[in-house]
């Protein structure tokens, strides 16, 4: 994707990553916990603009869960509220890869599900690893089950592990491609332009790609997304302040990235469009 | 084992939860969930190793 399909006027996808399973209520009194408060919110920002929401489970005290039985409460309260395209995380730090599996057996099952496709570093002594069998197990069951992946590139080796596997397994990954190029610091890709434009040239052919920048870096890389024919990814997972100082809601970062795309003259993808464009 | 740091606490001298929520008294603060698993070693977690928390207070 390019400034020409920018200039092509398509639809742009805004996700709503509405909770994580990183950080909670300590950090944010607007972050959703509850499978009530996380449909609260993903119904204010369908509002708002998104068209896709990204999930992950927790506990009754907010701690992660992985259990297809608090995802399937979950996504059973989103869909009773929304019509959004519905996704469900697969990562989780220190989590035997087993467990990951888990989001992925919810009746119905999701729409799209999170592939991250490497290794990366959380706090001083963890790594999150990734390894090529487990995201090469978990996208076999996505095929097997109708989830569509989206393939989560922290930083430009990962985008080599997207070239491997699409080589090593053409059978596996259905087109088009979507990636979710991810900007930020630690084992993210380095917050720059010079870093973003890179990523997108090397995309494997016909990729839709979604952008998403950690912290400061979420509204300026959502403009970039938009101007280079991508899509957008917003929420309190990734992002908790409006401005410095100002803690956000997750519509609030919506309803922005809706203005920001509508003001770059880009409409609004709803959920069918969502559908349409990403073949689901 | 848990970490002997870790507490179960609804509220500090500025928040106050529903919800009980992991604390570390080895920093005196609300932890982050997914650093509550692991301060309960849960999964392949282990506290002894994996927290940094816990290493420097134990040093």
């Amino acid at each position: 994707m390019s400034y020409d399909d920018y200039l092509a006027g398509d639809p742009v996808v805004i996700t709503a990553a509405l909770t994580g399973g990183v950080h909670g209520k300590e950090a944010s009194p607007h972050l959703p916990e509850t499978p009530e408060e996380i449909a609260d919110a993903a119904e204010a920002c369908e509002a708002a603009g998104a068209s896709v929401v990204h999930l992950h489970a927790r506990r009754e005290n907010g701690e992660r869960s992985f259990s297809r039985e608090r995802f399937q409460e979950l996504t059973e309260a989103v869909r009773e509220r929304t019509d959004l395209v519905v996704q469900h995380s697969t990562g989780g730090t220190g989590a035997p890869d087993d467990i990951r599996h888990e989001p992925l057996r919810t009746d119905p099952a999701p729409d799209m599900a999170s592939l991250d496709m490497g290794p990366l570093n959380r706090y001083q002594h963890l790594t999150s690893e990734n390894t090529r069998g487990l995201v090469e197990s978990l996208a076999e069951e996505m095929r097997e089950r109708g989830i569509k992946p989206e393939m989560e590139v922290f930083n430009g080796g990962h985008l080599n592990e997207v070239h491997e596997l699409l080589d090593r397994r053409p059978d596996l990954i259905e087109e088009p491609i979507y990636t979710t190029l991810i900007f930020g610091g630690g084992t993210t890709a380095m917050p720059t332009p010079d870093t973003f434009r890179s990523l997108v040239n090397h995309l494997p052919e016909g990729t839709q790609f979604n952008t998403l920048g950690f912290g400061q870096h979420q509204l300026p890389f959502a403009a970039l997304g938009i101007v280079f024919g991508g899509h957008v990814r917003v929420g309190l997972e990734d992002n908790r302040y409006f401005r410095r100082g100002k803690l956000a809601t997750n519509a609030q970062l919506v309803e922005r990235a809706a203005t920001l795309a509508e003001t770059l003259e880009r409409p609004v993808a709803t959920p069918d469009d969502a559908r349409e464009i990403l073949d689901i | 084992m848990a970490c002997p740091h870790l507490e179960y606490r609804e509220a500090d001298e500025e928040r106050t939860f529903e919800t009980a929520r992991a604390y570390c008294t080895a920093v005196d603060a609300f932890v982050q969930p997914m650093r509550a698993d692991i301060c309960n070693d849960r999964y392949e977690l282990d506290h002894t190793t994996d927290c940094e928390f816990y290493r420097n207070a134990e040093r």
